[in-house]
């Protein structure tokens, strides 16, 4: 509804007593108001007039007020409808409302009563517009916020960090241990900061929800040895072990390997991360009552009690004293990726002693 | 003789990084700053491999470059190595899955940036990749 005009009004009615009383009752106010004296001229006038609500009488010779609805429905879904009725039909009004009409006005009405529906469709046609026009912005938001991130951010980032490669490479002959470590340093630093840009995008630009359409029956320990693969070299360079215990046979899972890698991947690379040097993760999947059971446990550093709830909120990071770098999102993530599953992560933690995660999906066979 | 190169990317910091690496490896480095010089490039002068970026200025140019290559039956024919600072929106993001885009007959993906050996070395596999499909199919071919 364009705010420099008036909010437009249709009246579909074969009375032509309830059209004359409408139009008076509306005498003098802000409204523009057109009238039809049935379904066919009055969806010529919608497609004319673009009214911004429209009254349809339920009981009309010709076409009758629900085909009408439903045209209505298909010209433009944000149009307002509010039906007409006689008290006999009070029932049919609340069909009507279940196949989108907003209100139903019985009849007979006082002028009052009219005004005050009037008034109110009116406030509901506003906040209609108003929330496709929040919601196009969100999403343009979202959009224009994932490519600033990428271009804007990741490019240069990617560049500095190539010309650096290249520097560490032609020149690791000419330099000191002190300057290797220092080249090294601004590397590491790089590629933090490369990486919390990924996750970023990763939460921005993938609808997890649209993940459910690409499910097939998996085996879960594909995703989970692929898992163990990408994070062996980290796991190697703190000098971690990863030990697997898999209590075959083990049900497929209906799920998308890839995501459900990534959860492991952020899972295990977590444990790894706040684990001591020297200690072990330990891995283990078993079928219990239908359900897959997979739990990662560490023997590291812990999670504070009062932390536990928030893990999974993403941007989080536990304050009890860590002086590991992440970014918070990789939980948030995996949580909604689980979610899609139609399972759960869950967590049991203690400061000093270790931390396990347990993921459930619901295996296929049932 | 040394192995020619063509680089098709519009960050002259990147190309800087990486086409020092490439002459430091011996081989000759041409570098085409925009998709269309660098199809121009291509129609004129024989390269023993293509770097390219996929996603270059605010679309995706590259991959008009790649569709380009794959209708072409000589082009066809030489390897591409696809650099891409958003891995993410070409396949799911996730570290140690190979990617092969397939866009040519022999090609990979490498995201930016990326570590002077491995470039060195995906740059040498796929020339020589390519280089014994085509003896393979002159042995083949009467």
């Amino acid at each position: 509804m364009d705010k420099s005009n008036e909010a437009k009004i249709l009246i579909i009615d074969d009375e032509e007593v309830v059209l004359d009383s409408c139009s008076q009752i509306l005498k003098g106010s802000s409204y523009l108001l057109s009238t039809a004296p049935d379904g066919t001229t009055g969806l010529a006038k919608i497609k004319e007039v673009q009214p911004d609500l429209v009254f349809v009488d339920l009981k009309m010779p010709g076409i009758s007020g629900f085909e009408v609805l439903e045209k209505i429905q298909e010209i433009d879904p944000t149009i307002v409808t509010v039906v007409i009725t006689g008290y006999a039909t009070v029932g049919s009004a609340v069909d009507a409302m279940k196949k989108g009409a907003y209100d139903f006005l019985p009849k007979p009405f006082t002028p009052d009563e009219f005004r005050l529906i009037t008034r109110r469709s009116i406030e509901r046609r506003r906040l209609v517009l108003e929330t496709i026009a929040l919601r196009r912005e969100k999403e343009m938001l979202r959009e224009q916020f994932a490519s600033i991130v990428s271009h804007e951010l990741k490019a240069p980032l990617g560049a500095v960090q190539q010309n650096v490669f290249v520097l560490e490479h032609e020149l690791s002959h000419l330099m000191n241990e002190d300057q290797k470590i220092k080249l090294e340093r601004i590397k590491i630093r790089i590629d933090e900061l490369l990486k919390l840009i990924n996750s970023w995008l990763r939460v921005i630009s993938v609808d997890i929800d649209k993940l459910k359409g690409g499910f097939s029956p998996i085996q879960i320990t594909t995703p989970i040895i692929s898992a163990l693969e990408s994070m062996e070299t980290y796991a190697t360079r703190k000098n971690i072990l990863l030990e697997t215990n898999y209590m075959e046979p083990l049900p497929p899972v209906n799920g998308d390997a890839l995501s459900l890698s990534e959860v492991f991947v952020n899972i295990i690379g977590n444990a790894i991360k706040y684990s001591a040097d020297g200690t072990k993760v330990i891995i283990k999947v078993e079928e219990k009552q239908g359900q897959l059971l997979i739990s990662i446990r560490d023997s590291g550093i812990g999670i504070a009690e009062e932390d536990i709830p928030h893990i999974f909120e993403g941007f989080y990071r536990a304050k009890s004293g860590q002086s590991t770098s992440g970014q918070g999102i990789g939980l948030a993530v995996s949580r909604r990726i689980i979610d899609a599953h139609g399972g759960s992560i869950s967590v049991a933690s203690e400061l000093g002693k270790g931390t396990t995660f347990v993921v459930r999906l619901p295996s296929s066979t049932i | 003789m040394a192995k020619k190169l063509l680089i098709i990317d519009d960050d002259p910091d990147f190309v800087s990084g990486i086409k020092s690496i490439l002459d430091g490896a011996g081989f000759e480095v041409e570098v085409c700053y925009n998709p269309k010089d660098g199809l121009q490039a291509l129609q004129t002068k024989t390269f023993d491999l293509l770097l390219l970026d996929i996603m270059m200025g605010r679309g995706a140019e590259g991959i008009m470059i790649a569709r380009k290559l794959r209708k072409d039956a000589k082009l066809r024919e030489m390897p591409v190595l696809i650099i891409t600072g958003m891995r993410e929106q070409i396949a799911f993001l996730f570290p140690g899955e190979p990617i092969h885009p397939r866009f040519v007959e022999v090609d990979e993906l490498v995201e930016k940036p990326v570590e002077p050996n491995l470039l060195i070395e995906k740059v040498n596999n796929l020339i020589s990749l390519a280089e014994a499909k085509k003896t393979g199919k002159k042995i083949k071919s009467p």
